[in-house]
């Protein structure tokens, strides 16, 4: 059964709105994605099959193929503009998944594989994973959770998350904050240029961490027990600790050596504008709690009041423009809560769309 | 501030120095701070170049950085070369930024890159620069990946060109603000290696746009 999927097979599923398909795939088959704008959402399941279920409007289309060991899944549009189509797609657990999209939010969740996730203009949210990890999106917000391997994770325009993950860790983003919570590495190297970098995480003897802004705070844990040589550099900031720090060094008026213990692990922090704070772990995590709270209760009080529905003038020329510029200019703080909103009204409303 | 010692620690970085050196610059390190911390910067220097992205960089770019070594230092082969601490700093600069925007016009002109010829400085005698221009080199590397993109943004769509030039403003006023620090205090390694990673980030965020758009041609 498996010889005959493994030549070219290509489904053009029926234009009707909604589509499904499922094909059988072999042990250690792959999964690549690519979808212009929407949705790409990915499931893990224990079955070897990969189910593709995929939300086209009247124009779109999706297209899913097997090319050797590769399930390959595309989206287009019979006429036109390029189609807004969800796809929801199930997969083995462990099957390796390369998504792409431009106007696309990714959200991944129980896979215990490879994944690489490319995204122009939409959030990436990822739950699981294991091995090389690669998640990239120039406007959209990052999240990785529960995962382990060499993980690498970028943003350009937004705030990259990371929690319980542990492995090899380069994360980064231009205008953003990096929070990196949970997490057991013994190789961390974590920057943005306009954001706070928070880590909670242990410290390795003999492990290399890099945290690093421009314009922000960095706070870090220490674990009680850590043998660390800290270096911290700030041009125009603070440097405070929670607990005793013997100073060992300095160079300049800017750079501060600290040991502590045998010094065995590597830290560097480095923040241009921003102070430099190093906690207990029970510190960070008490303060990441109390703003998860704070942001509940937020979304609480905007869930009930009513005149924060959202309303939109659509010329139907461009989701992101809209949503960019609504989020910036109305409400900065609800950025993301105004771009889904916007998209999915885009959706509903939109020249896609019969329902109006 | 330096000693006797300072410019011998790449040499006990690499494992150079005799049995009798060693012991001496260790009980050296051990009451000295600006030696012990100073070890620690050309740590991350080394820890920084490894880190490099697996990229070779192209032949022609390599050819230059020959080019630019005199005769005399290039047989030299029986012993490293000591450098002092602002030359590791910017010779580990210069060849992050200019291989990394070299090789990425080398691939997505068609083109060959000009070699321009990266500073290195040999234990010869005489002054060595506390400071080397690389800014001039690094700026071309920016200003042709600024080039390429002006080209391809057509494109992308206008909120993300909007986007990217937000956020490359965002790191020429980081730029700025260290260039504007390292006037006060032009031997900062800190500020150095601040201003370098920053300057590898503008180059980084124009490649990984460069790379978006030409993948639309």
């Amino acid at each position: 059964m498996f010889a005959s999927l493994a030549a070219a097979m290509l489904l053009t599923l029926a234009p009707q709105r909604q589509t499904d398909t499922t094909i059988a795939v072999p042990a250690g088959a792959s999964l690549s994605v690519n979808n212009f704008g929407g949705g790409i959402t990915v499931h893990g399941w224990n079955e070897n099959r990969v189910k593709v279920h995929g939300e086209t409007g009247r124009r779109g289309r999706v297209e899913v193929s097997m090319v050797g060991s590769t399930v390959l899944v595309k989206t287009g549009s019979r006429e036109g503009a390029p189609s807004v189509i969800d796809l929801d797609i199930t997969v083995p657990a462990s099957m390796p998944l390369t998504l792409n999209g431009t106007y696309a939010d990714i959200t991944v969740d129980g896979v215990t594989g490879p994944i690489s996730a490319e995204t122009v203009n939409g959030e990436i949210d990822v739950r699981g994973g294991k091995g090389n990890i690669t998640l990239h999106s120039i406007q959209g917000g990052v999240t990785l959770a529960d995962a382990s391997g060499r993980i690498e994770v970028n943003s350009v325009n937004e705030d990259v998350e990371l929690s319980n993950v542990s492995g090899e860790i380069k994360v980064e983003t231009t205008n953003g904050e990096v929070t990196l919570t949970g997490i057991k590495s013994s190789s961390v190297d974590a920057g943005t240029i306009n954001g706070d970098v928070l880590y909670e995480g242990t410290v390795t003897d003999g492990g290399s961490y890099s945290f690093g802004s421009h314009n922000g705070d960095i706070t870090v844990s220490v674990q009680e027990g850590a043998n660390v040589t800290i270096t911290a550099a700030t041009a125009n900031g603070d440097i405070d600790a929670s607990f005793p720090l013997p100073l060992t060094g300095s160079t300049g008026k800017h750079r501060k050596t600290f040991k502590i213990g045998s010094g065995s692990a590597r830290m560097e922090l480095e923040s241009f504008q921003g102070d430099i704070n190093l906690r207990r772990p029970q510190e960070l995590r008490d303060r990441i709690d109390r703003k998860h709270k704070a942001h509940d209760q937020n979304d609480n009080e905007n869930d009930n009041d009513g005149d924060t529905a959202f309303q939109f003038h659509f010329d139907f020329t461009n989701v992101a423009t809209y949503a960019a510029r609504y989020a910036k200019a109305y409400a900065p703080k609800y950025a993301k809560d105004y771009a889904r909103a916007y998209r999915n009204a885009y959706r509903k409303y939109g020249p896609d769309s019969t329902s109006h | 501030m330096t000693d006797i010692w300072t410019n011998r620690l790449s040499e006990y970085l690499d494992g150079e120095l005799d049995r009798t050196a060693q012991a001496a610059l260790e009980a050296h390190l051990a009451t000295c701070g600006h030696c012990s911390a100073t070890l620690g910067e050309l740590r991350q220097v080394v820890a920084r170049a490894k880190a490099l992205p697996d990229t070779p960089p192209a032949t022609d770019l390599w050819a230059g950085i020959r080019a630019g070594m005199t005769p005399e230092r290039a047989v030299v082969t029986a012993r490293r070369f000591s450098f002092s601490v602002p030359q590791l700093l910017a010779a580990s600069v210069a060849l992050m930024l200019l291989s990394g925007g070299g090789a990425w016009l080398a691939v997505h002109s068609g083109q060959t890159v000009t070699p321009q010829p990266v500073p290195t400085f040999g234990n010869r005698p005489g002054p060595r620069p506390q400071f080397l221009p690389v800014d001039a080199r690094t700026n071309a590397a920016i200003a042709d990946l600024q080039s390429a993109l002006a080209q391809n943004e057509s494109r992308l769509d206008t909120a993300t060109v909007r986007i990217v030039r937000e956020n490359l403003a965002l790191i020429d006023r980081a730029i700025a603000d260290a260039r504007v620090a390292l006037q006060q205090d032009p031997s900062s390694a800190y500020l150095n290696l601040h201003l370098a990673d920053t300057m590898r980030r503008k180059m980084d965020l124009l490649r990984r746009v460069n790379d978006l758009a030409t993948a639309r041609l």
